[in-house]
This record gives structure tokens, C-alpha cells and sequence, in this order.
């Protein structure tokens, strides 16, 4: 299978006022395109770290990372913000929502970004999506408006909107009931099915991840 | 430009207490520049005119603040006899205006009448737009040649006449107008260098020996009060002193080119020194307060730049975004300056006063329109700090998946 | 417990932003003192001290926008206090309590520098009045934070 991403850390450090924390220390990470992986471990190991790297987010870390073939750590940040409209989609808790937007354009932000990228998007694409998901009803309202399930929908059509190759999904589920648990699991694995989409979710939830092809577990650094 | 207009309509617009914050932060900024720009540049034309005079062996009149006139024992008679002296032993420049009278014109405005002898008139090389120069040797008695200003140009052309009642003649006479001054020409007040009077809607009147000796003595000693002795000494200044003294009762200084630049320097200098740093004070307290709301802006607005960051905007967008939004702040105060400025302008042809109606593109004259790009330019100053705080902040807090939780 | 919605680095910032209103009405109101001979500057100043009274209400926006900023930003701490057994009334309450308490003090202050520069107490007391409202106004935005 195509290697879609290739991440070596020697380490990630935090510093602060006190005293400097550091993780991820000597971690490899190699994802196969369409694979299914899912990241686990206590609070504070590195998990939202790991995805902060991994979503092109942050780059203040000692290693390499090499994602679709292309080696990012030297990529200007406008390149970087025109990977993660492109090629990333983030799945987040239902927080990340912006409250003054309607839920219509929560998710049709990434079409604002995407003007000069390589993806032609169709009006029928966001359809699709609306009604695969199952949010049209709420279009119109503010996240505020809306109960918990229907704003983790919200997040998940956004952070699927433009197709991407990968989907990183931060505890998706962590505050909702199980059956919108279910409903955005299956909705996450549908997208890999249908569109061989590589999934990586930081989870809690030892019953979501040993749903995942691979589970990897992070340990705090000795 | 679309994601500029979604950021600024979604984002910022939906924080409008912020914004307003920031549009009267920059509006006390822009006005206290536009004042002190305007106060600057009003005395700095001041002192250019008064360089004409300001010259060696010049010696400029002044009454001595602590000499009482008292118009019960001051006759024509004395007045009369300071001006033999002066016509018999100096040359000097006479000036004297601010005397109204109603000639009929199409903008209705009073006229102001102003009065001056060919020394003065050489010295400040006025500036015509129509006809000829003046002419100082007329006979008294005829029609007067004189300038006029633009606003009575269209009612009286060069070579029209015009009749009044001549106040410091006391009689009915002919004026005919030889020339018609530059839009906007003024003469500043020598102890008020700020101070100005625009002749847009004056009549200025040559003064020969035969008119002062015809005039009433409000014109005599009004022009006494100003009057400019060329190519002398101190010592024959001592005595014209004493001639004045002897036949008004009125102590007179006579302040020579040194003295005069020394009490620019000191009294001029000084106080704008007190005006640009006051300002510069003001502005710096200005910024910091505006920067302080923007920090606080940031504050709030931070999970929807994280939101946009991590679905594809870029730092470098975001930074023309935050210039684009200033500049549209900006550019609102601008818009405020000018039409109150313009309003202000356009206020003096209301109220029909016509030593201060000037013309101007959109109303504003020159000075204004120097005062506004000061202020465009301390605008893009405090926008490049503020904005600069802006993106300092934003990076500051790295965007990162913990910032949503 | 500590039941104030200030920490004090809010109370540093409300304390600067009533010190600065009320030092501009005094340096005003110090400036019309002056007798200056410089007809310039008179002309100069004059420019402010005829709009003095808008001047300073516009700079009291300030506090406006930190009582906005102040109370966006402790959403999550009404709507968590009220989630453990606090009342919208009494944290409004002590939220007006907290604002007069650092009023009165920065005003107390504003009042020494009057009795010392000899000018009269009533000069600065306007300024009271319109922060008491803007105080009265934010804190019924109290209570949209109820629900988080």
C-alpha cells in the first residue's frame, strides 16, 4: 500500500516559566493510505500533540515529517494552510464551532479557502454531504441553537467538505451519547470505505479504537 | 477580497463594541494630529509671510501693551503731523484692514476693506489671477484703482466699477477694479502668526500720501499700529519715538529683524515644541490604548482564527486581512475629519464671514489637505504597531487543537 | 470562597482605565488653569478644552470595552459556578460590588488630587455617574451567560 505519511520526532518540548516538558521522544509513525489508526493514552502523553503535527499545525518539533511524499518542515505557512483546505480534514469535539456563524457556513468554510486550490468543488458535493449526514434542518441555525449531536455533525461535514485525503479526529466523540457516538463512527469509517480516506483518531474510548486497523499506544517519556 | 469580506462581516463585525472602540481611538488620534498639524502649518505660513519683511534695517511698530489711547486727546491734527514725519524721513509699509462695508455681490457676503501703501504692496509680492498690478499713482479724486478678491470677481470683472460709501473718506467714491487677487490669499496677524484673514471677499485700496492725507484718523492710527519702517537705524527709530509720543501720547516699540527673530524663536518655537511633543504624548497614550483593544480583541476572536487557521487560512492572509480592516477603520476617520472639516469650511459662507470664506477642492484649502495626509501618515504608523500587536498575539498562542477544547 | 469574577490582573485593568478617565478630566480641568501667554497655544488648546466634556465621554469607552471583553471572557466561569450552586443574582451582585468598590476607590483618589490642585470635588463626580450606568448596564449581560 501507498505510505501516505512518514513522521520521525526525536522530541516535542514544551517550555514553560518553571520548568520544560518533553514528548514524543524518538516516535515513528508511518500510515498507509486508507488505513484506519487510532491513538491512545493517558492525558498530557502526546496524543493532541501528535495530531497538532501530524494536521500541519505545529512545526516547533525536532524530526522530520513527510506527508504525500512531500518533506513539510521547510514549507512556507501558506503552503501549509493550503495542505490542511486540501488534504486534511479536521474532525473535532463539537466545541469548534464559531458561535456567531449559522451551521451553513461553519461548514462551507473550507470552500472560502479553497479558491486557488486544485479541487473543484460542486454545489451538489455539499449536498451530498448535508444529506449523508443528515443536518439540513439545522443549516440555518446558530451552533448555540443546536444539541450536542447535531453540532458534532456540524464539525464532522465540515472537516469532510473538501474530500481530504486524511481525516484527524480529536476524542469526536468524547461528549456525546452513545447514539451519536455511533453515528459519527460510522459516518468517520463510511468516508474510509467509500473514499479509502486514512483515519486517525485520538480516543478514550478503548471500544472506538480497537475499532481502528491500528492502535497505537502513547507512554509518557521516561 | 471574499474572505476578507467573510472575516470582517462574520468575525469582526459580530464584536462591534470592539470596533467602535477602535474607530474612536483613531478618531481622538486623527483629530489631535489634524490640530496640531493645522496649528503648525497655519504659523509656519504665518512666518513665511512675515519673511518678506523681516529683513535688515526693517523695524515693525507695535503699541506698547502698558500705552492707553485715549481717543479724546489724540486729534487729526497729531496724526497728521506723525505722517509728514514719516513720509518726510522714512520709507515704510502701511497696512491696515479689517473696515466693512455692503457692495452687492452674488455669494451676499459683507466686504472688508483693506488699505495698503506701495512699500507694503511690493514687500508681500501679492499674487493675481486677473489684470494688472497696482497702481499707486492715481489721481485722488477719480476712480481708485484697486484689487479684489475671487469671490467678488464674478460680480466684478477686471475694469468693472464698483460705488461705495468710503467710511475712512466719509464720502460716496468709484473703485475700479484693475486686478483680481489669487484664490485663498490671506494675510497673517504679526503677534498671531495662526491668525489669518483670507481676502477672497476684500477690496484692497492703494494708499498714497494724498489718500492718508484725506483719510479719517481711525485709518491713521490703525495703521500707526502695524506700520513697517524700511532701511533705518535704531537711532532715527528713537526718534520717530518721540515724535509719535509727542503728538499721540502713545509709547511705540519698534522691534528690529534680530529682535523679531529672537521672539520667534522663543515664543514661537517654544510653543510649537509644547504642541508637538503634547501631541506626540497623546498619540503614544492613544496607541497603547488601542493596542490594548486589540489585544483584547484577539482575546475574544481567538478560536475563530484557530478555526479558519486549521481549515486553510494563512498567516499572511490573516495579516492582510487585519491591514484591510484597519484601513477600513482608517479610512472611516478620514472620511469623519473631512466632511467635518469641510462642514466647518463651508460654514463660514453660511454664517456670510468673509474673512475666513476661503475655496478650495471639496472646500478644503491647502493647509487642510496637507493636515490629512499628516494624518494618513500617523494612521499608517499606529496601524502598522497595531496590527503588528495583533499578529503578535495571534502567534503567540499557537494555534492548536487545545485552544477548540 | 472567593465568589469575585475578578482576578487582579481585572481589577489592575478596570483600576487604569477609571485612572486614565479621570486624570483627563483633571488635566483639563488643570489647563484651563494655566494663564498662558501664548496666543497660539491657547488657540491649540482651546481646540480640546471646548470639547472637553465629549472628549472625556468618548474615552470612556474604554471601560466599556473591558466590562464587554470582561464578562465575554468569564462565560465558562458564571455558567461553572452556576452549575455548582451559585445564583445569576448573586453573581451579579457581587460582580456590581467588585466594579462600585474599585469606582469608589480610583475616585477617592481622583478627589485628593482635587482638594490639592484646589479645585472643586463636583468637577469629577459626572464621571461617577456614567461609569455607575455602564456598570448597571454590563451587569445585566450577566445573565446571557447562564447557559454556556
Amino acid at each position: 500500500m501507498t505510505k501516505i505519511i512518514d513522521l520521525s520526532v526525536k522530541e516535542k518540548i514544551y517550555k514553560s516559566k518553571k520548568s520544560q516538558i518533553s514528548i514524543l521522544n524518538d516516535f515513528r509513525l508511518e500510515v498507509a493510505a486508507g488505513e484506519k489508526i487510532a491513538i491512545v493514552g493517558e492525558s498530557g502523553v502526546g496524543k493532541s500533540s501528535l495530531l497538532n503535527i501530524i494536521g500541519l499545525i505545529d512545526r516547533n518539533y525536532n524530526g522530520e515529517y513527510t506527508l504525500l511524499g512531500s518533506l513539510t518542515n521547510n514549507l512556507h505557512t501558506s503552503e501549509l494552510a493550503q495542505w490542511r483546505n486540501q488534504t486534511i480534514g479536521f474532525v473535532l469535539q463539537e466545541s469548534a464551532l464559531i458561535n456567531s456563524m449559522t451551521v451553513e457556513d461553519n461548514i462551507k468554510l473550507p470552500l472560502l479557502y479553497a479558491g486557488s486550490g486544485k479541487k473543484e468543488f460542486k454545489p451538489e458535493d455539499f449536498e451530498s454531504v448535508i444529506n449523508a449526514i443528515g443536518i439540513k434542518p439545522i443549516l440555518k441555525k446558530k451552533p448555540l441553537e443546536c444539541s450536542g449531536g447535531e453540532k458534532a455533525r456540524a464539525v464532522f461535514a465540515r472537516g469532510i467538505i473538501m474530500k481530504p485525503q486524511i481525516i484527524l479526529a480529536d476524542e469526536p466523540t468524547a461528549s456525546l451519547d452513545m447514539e451519536n457516538r455511533e453515528r459519527i463512527v460510522t459516518l468517520l469509517f463510511k468516508m474510509n470505505k467509500e473514499f479509502n480516506t486514512t483515519i486517525i483518531t485520538v480516543t478514550h474510548d478503548l471500544e472506538i479504537a480497537n475499532r481502528h486497523d491500528r492502535v497505537i499506544h502513547l507512554e509518557r517519556s521516561k | 477580497m471574499k474572505i476578507f469580506k467573510f472575516i470582517v462581516s462574520k468575525i469582526f463585525l459580530r464584536k462591534t463594541i470592539l470596533g467602535i472602540g477602535m474607530i474612536l481611538l483613531l478618531c481622538m488620534a486623527n483629530y489631535i494630529t489634524f490640530t496640531a498639524a493645522r496649528s503648525i502649518l497655519s504659523t509656519f505660513q504665518g512666518y513665511q509671510e512675515t519673511k518678506y519683511i523681516n529683513q535688515e534695517g526693517v523695524y515693525i511698530a507695535n503699541l506698547d501693551p502698558d500705552s492707553h489711547m485715549d481717543m479724546n486727546i489724540i486729534g487729526e491734527n497729531g496724526s497728521q503731523a506723525v505722517y509728514d514725519y514719516l513720509n518726510n524721513n522714512f520709507n515704510y509699509a502701511f497696512y491696515t484692514d479689517g473696515f466693512i462695508v455692503s457692495v452687492p455681490n452674488i455669494d451676499d457676503m459683507e466686504i472688508s476693506l483693506g488699505y495698503m501703501n506701495e512699500e507694503y504692496y511690493k514687500l508681500n509680492q501679492f499674487e493675481l489671477s486677473q489684470g494688472t498690478d497696482l497702481d499707486f499713482d492715481y489721481q485722488f479724486g477719480e476712480e481708485i484703482p484697486v484689487l479684489i478678491g475671487k469671490g467678488l470677481s464674478k460680480t466684478y470683472p477686471v475694469g468693472s466699477t464698483i460705488k461705495i460709501e468710503e467710511s475712512v473718506l466719509g464720502r460716496s467714491i468709484t473703485l475700479k477694479v484693475q486686478g483680481v487677487l489669487k484664490q485663498n490669499v490671506y494675510h497673517a496677524n504679526y503677534y498671531a502668526l495662526n491668525s489669518k484673514t483670507y481676502y477672497n471677499f476684500s477690496i484692497l485700496f492703494p494708499v498714497n500720501e494724498a489718500f492718508i492725507n484725506h483719510a479719517n484718523i481711525d485709518l491713521q492710527l490703525n495703521g500707526l499700529m502695524d506700520v513697517i519702517i524700511l532701511q533705518t537705524s535704531k537711532e532715527e527709530i528713537a526718534d520717530l519715538s518721540e515724535v509719535i509720543k509727542d503728538n499721540l501720547g502713545l509709547t511705540f516699540n519698534f522691534f528690529s529683524q534680530k529682535e523679531n527673530y529672537d521672539y520667534f524663536n522663543e515664543y514661537y518655537l517654544h510653543t510649537l515644541k509644547i504642541i508637538s511633543i503634547t501631541t506626540f504624548i497623546l498619540l503614544i497614550v492613544i496607541t497603547c490604548l488601542s493596542i490594548w483593544n486589540v489585544l483584547v480583541s484577539v482575546r475574544l476572536m481567538l478560536k475563530d482564527f484557530t478555526i479558519n487557521l486549521l481549515v486553510g487560512l494563512s498567516y499572511s492572509k490573516l495579516k492582510k486581512i487585519f491591514y484591510g480592516y484597519f484601513g477600513i477603520l482608517s479610512f472611516i476617520n478620514l472620511t469623519v475629519i473631512f466632511i467635518v472639516t469641510a462642514f466647518n469650511r463651508y460654514g463660514c459662507w453660511l454664517r456670510k464671514d468673509a474673512t475666513f470664506a476661503t475655496y478650495g477642492l471639496f472646500g478644503l484649502i491647502g493647509m487642510d489637505w496637507l493636515a490629512l495626509l499628516l494624518v494618513v501618515a500617523s494612521d499608517i504608523i499606529i496601524g502598522v504597531i497595531v496590527v503588528e500587536s495583533m499578529l503578535w498575539k495571534t502567534k503567540k498562542i499557537p494555534i492548536s487543537l487545545g485552544v477548540l477544547q | 470562597m472567593k465568589k469575585s469574577l475578578f482576578r487582579p490582573t481585572d481589577m489592575l485593568e478596570l483600576s487604569i482605565a477609571y485612572i486614565f478617565c479621570f486624570f483627563l478630566n483633571l488635566l483639563f480641568d488643570y489647563v484651563k488653569t494655566l494663564d498662558l501667554d501664548s496666543y497660539l497655544l491657547k488657540a491649540f488648546l482651546k481646540n480640546f478644552i471646548e470639547y472637553q466634556s465629549l472628549i472625556v465621554l468618548l474615552f470612556t469607552f474604554i471601560v466599556i470595552i473591558f466590562h464587554y471583553q470582561m464578562l465575554h471572557r468569564k462565560n465558562a466561569e458564571i455558567f461553572c459556578r452556576i452549575l455548582v450552586g451559585d445564583t445569576v443574582f448573586n453573581i451579579t451582585i457581587w460582580y456590581i460590588l467588585d466594579c462600585l468598590t474599585i469606582l469608589v476607590f480610583v475616585y477617592l483618589l481622583s478627589a485628593l488630587a482635587n482638594v490639592y490642585l484646589n479645585f472643586n470635588l463636583a468637577t469629577n463626580f459626572y464621571l461617577v455617574l456614567i461609569f455607575i450606568t455602564y456598570i448597571l448596564i454590563s451587569a445585566r449581560q450577566v445573565r446571557k451567560y447562564e447557559n454556556f
